[in-house]
């Protein structure tokens, strides 16, 4: 994938003064600030680091040696491995976050083991890399001082367990809450969407519920913190609990609209394996590094571009769907697919600060290669998105573009237009030729056998 | 059950002007709280899984020396 970002620091790491991420000729750097130097010291020469990279909890780093970006603050700069995709929590689905906040914890109790806390218990911290939740943030461990409390404590429940628990006892849905608050959903909201039946559950009353009455009771009030300690067996008692709280919340994926959409489609057996040939004979041509699938469903298409060695992320709109392709991934042991939550017609914007602590889609990309089948006449005609409009992000997203034009004569695009009067005269194959050539040059063209529908393969014209 | 809880939270820790605090003080304080609970059912935990770990490795001892008597 291209990056623009030469050098520039990175506008999500600028809380911690412990040190910041930077970029320099295009690779990740991570300053360590002198500030950091004894917690810093304490982790590598612990075993902690070795520990948690071993069991691909922690990212792998090496020290190198060049030029700090702030020279008069700086310990020692790392290189951090790099991580091909970075995804955000309202675009995992339930088993992605749950895994996460698993992997939280579970270091949590190694740090212990290792005389560390961790400070933060942000999940934008958790990334994926080949498939799985990693920890991302070295600077986040922390010298453990007997008797203090878990400082990351309300974090945790704001950026996990609540949403979690949102999700599983009120709807799926509401991960997306995520989105408009960037540091966790806050506990009086959580409790008052949270059914009754939530209060009957210990963990789930005392970490949700009255955690949140007790935020609301101290807010503004003075108080004497002293004295108050949290015992080593306490801190591994509280951890336990959660741990098992976390375990304990489970979504049965339910039959949806889309992830169940392979046993309700109008393609013929022959149609289906057609397909899969053209799109397979279409990435040879381009042997891709990043392949996005739009519209992935469970992945079928996205395993087509996995199996020839592209990281493919794969997207859907349907949180069923998602979830269905992660469990998948894992248990077929899948390291280079990795579904993520997303509504095409409204993607993942720059949220936070300035609007740059998480970057919104477009500044993810763009993809060597885009996959976009049967997708277009979702935009088209149930989100009345102009082909031109289409054609113009799709130039954005992508160097190669392989998409599937359905025609309005196919049963699916009837579907579509049998609740609705047609103000689609222009949905037609002639001018979305025309409209995608205004942006890519149409390289080949098949028509799927048993079909009336038609793969595309497209690059992108330079500008 | 809610209010006992808060109530009784509130008896242990009488409020003083030291310092004005965030909205961070209410978990500070539930979490010592929980954690004081939890800790101990933590200790429970560990000193059952410990008798059965001994019981289980008792019960193999027997089961072998039971069968090298026949």
């Amino acid at each position: 994938m291209e990056r623009a970002k030469s050098s520039a620091n990175i506008p999500a790491s600028f809380r911690d003064p412990s040190g910041f991420l930077f970029y320099r000729d295009g690779l990740l750097y991570r300053q360590i600030n002198l500030t950091y130097k004894e917690n810093y010291d304490h982790l590598m020469s612990s075993g902690l680091y070795e520990t948690l990279t071993d069991g691909a909890l922690l990212l792998a780093h090496q020290e190198v040696d060049i030029e700090a970006a702030k020279p008069d603050k700086a310990y020692k700069i790392i290189k951090p491995e790099a991580i091909s995709f970075i995804s955000y929590p309202y675009e995992w689905s339930f088993s992605q976050l749950k895994d996460a906040a698993l992997v939280r914890l579970e270091i949590q109790k190694r740090s212990l083991e290792f005389g560390m806390s961790l400070k933060d218990s942000s999940a934008y911290n958790i990334q994926f890399r080949k498939g799985r939740p990693i920890f991302v943030d070295t600077l986040s461990f922390e010298k453990y001082r007997e008797g203090s409390p878990w400082v990351a404590y309300r974090q945790f429940c704001q950026h996990f367990l609540a949403p979690l628990t949102l999700m599983t006892y009120r709807d799926i849905r509401l991960n997306q809450l995520l989105r408009v608050h960037i540091d966790g959903v806050p506990l009086d909201l959580a409790s008052s969407l949270l059914p009754f039946r939530t209060r009957l559950k210990f963990p789930l009353l005392s970490h949700l519920h009255l955690h949140a009455k007790s935020q609301k009771h101290f807010a503004h009030k003075a108080i004497d913190m002293s004295g108050r300690k949290v015992s080593r067996l306490s801190f591994l008692g509280l951890i336990d609990n959660l741990e098992s709280a976390v375990r304990k919340l489970k979504w049965r994926v339910q039959r949806t609209e889309w992830a169940n959409y392979y046993e309700d489609t109008n393609y013929s057996e022959e149609a289906l394996s057609h397909k899969k040939e053209i799109v397979a004979r279409f990435l040879e041509e381009t042997t891709p590094k990043m392949v996005w699938d739009l519209g992935a469903n469970v992945g079928l298409f996205s395993r087509i571009a996995s199996k020839r060695r592209a990281q493919v992320i794969a997207f859907d709109i349907d949180p069923a769907a998602v979830e269905k392709n992660y469990l998948e991934c894992l248990k077929e042991g899948e390291t280079n697919i990795l579904p993520l939550l997303l509504d095409l017609t409204d993607p993942s914007p720059g949220i936070g600060w300035e609007n740059a602590e998480r970057e919104s889609l477009l500044e993810r990309g763009p993809a060597d290669a885009v996959l976009a089948l049967a997708l277009v006449h979702h935009l088209a005609i149930s989100n009345n998105l102009p082909l031109e409009k289409i054609a113009d992000f799709f130039s954005k997203i992508c160097h190669w573009l392989i998409i599937e034009f359905v025609p309005k004569s196919d049963s699916q695009v009837q579907r579509l237009l049998s609740t609705r009067e047609d103000i689609f005269p222009d949905y037609r194959e002639s001018v979305f030729e025309n409209e995608f050539q205004k942006f890519f040059v149409i390289l080949n063209c098949v028509r799927i056998r048993d079909s009336e529908r038609r793969v595309y393969f497209m690059e992108r014209r330079p500008k | 059950m809610t209010l006992l809880l808060l109530s009784l939270f509130f008896f242990i820790f009488p409020q003083k002007a030291y310092a004005y605090l965030d909205p961070g003080t209410g978990s500070f304080f539930l979490q010592v709280l929980l954690a004081a609970l939890l800790g101990g059912l933590f200790a429970i935990k560990i000193f059952w899984s410990k008798i059965r770990i001994f019981l289980g490795e008792m019960l193999s001892r027997r089961k072998k020396y039971g069968k090298g008597e026949k």
